[in-house]
């Protein structure tokens, strides 16, 4: 499964980059607008909120719980200096879909043991979308993480998130990742709508089994 | 016959998505299922046949199943 992470860029807003994705076919979106004023992510995040709604879309906010408290969105995104899972929890509710940032496989355990619902999980490689990155995991992170969740019995869904490109996407799928997470090679595409139909059916043609 | 639902075998007669969601006790809302890596929206849960071997990934708030 694909989620697509807004972004803004020379030629795109934030909502601008949802209607796209939403129009090349993705049905996952995750409103992040890092450095907006809660009054611009509030005035997004109803725009985005309405255009999901119509396309049957999960629609998940970044970070912004009180913003999230008032817009109802499926769900909300913790970066790892976010607020904690179980307090967001607290707040959102049981019906909430609270995803969680994890870069090793303690993050991914404190995740799940806190009540996350499913881990963004990178970065794959270096990217420019995101300033305070952390340590790369390339397919080998990926495969260790992937490897020690399954002895430790931790079934929670996986999205691969951090510069992945469609040459990245079956190898990740390969390992057991469970979806992908892309913001910037979209809005860099030529054609930002045409390159998501694309993404989606590689990403569909890679059964996982 | 068998899908995989979150990397967990499950057994199944349910013929399409919507029968199967009912089965897992899927809530109507606050939910992303995919089927073989595709995102299946809500109302096209009962257009979504299901076969042996599927791979479903349902993220949702509330884990069980």
């Amino acid at each position: 499964m694909v989620q697509f992470i807004t972004h803004c860029t020379g030629r795109y807003s934030y909502v601008e980059s949802a209607r796209l994705a939403l129009e090349g076919g993705c049905r996952w979106i995750q409103l992040r607008m890092k450095n907006s004023t809660p009054e611009e992510i509030y005035a997004a995040a109803k725009e985005v909120k309405s255009m999901c709604e119509k396309h049957h879309a999960t629609f998940i906010i970044d970070d912004c719980v009180e913003i999230a408290k008032d817009i109802h969105p499926d769900g909300v995104h913790l970066g790892k200096l976010d607020m904690p899972i179980g307090k967001a929890r607290e707040i959102l509710g049981e019906k909430a879909i609270i995803g969680g940032t994890a870069n090793t496989f303690e993050d991914v355990e404190n995740l799940y043991r806190a009540g996350a619902n499913y881990i963004g999980c990178g970065p794959f490689r270096y990217t420019t979308t995101k300033a305070n990155l952390s340590p790369i995991l390339g397919i080998e992170g990926y495969r260790q993480i992937i490897s020690k969740m399954k002895e430790n019995n931790i079934a929670i869904p996986v999205v691969a998130i951090g510069g992945i490109t469609e040459h990245d996407i079956p190898n990740l799928m390969e390992l057991g990742i469970d979806g992908i997470a892309l913001s910037s090679s979209i809005l860099n595409a030529d054609n930002p709508v045409e390159e998501m139909k694309r993404i989606i059916k590689i990403a569909q043609s890679w059964k996982n089994l | 016959m068998k899908v995989t639902v979150n990397n967990r075998e499950v057994e199944t007669t349910a013929s399409n998505l919507l029968l199967l969601s009912q089965q897992l006790n899927l809530p109507p809302a606050g939910i992303a299922v995919a089927v073989n890596n595709r995102i299946i929206s809500r109302p096209q849960w009962e257009n979504c046949p299901i076969a042996h071997g599927d791979s479903l990934i349902i993220i949702k708030a509330v884990c069980g199943g």
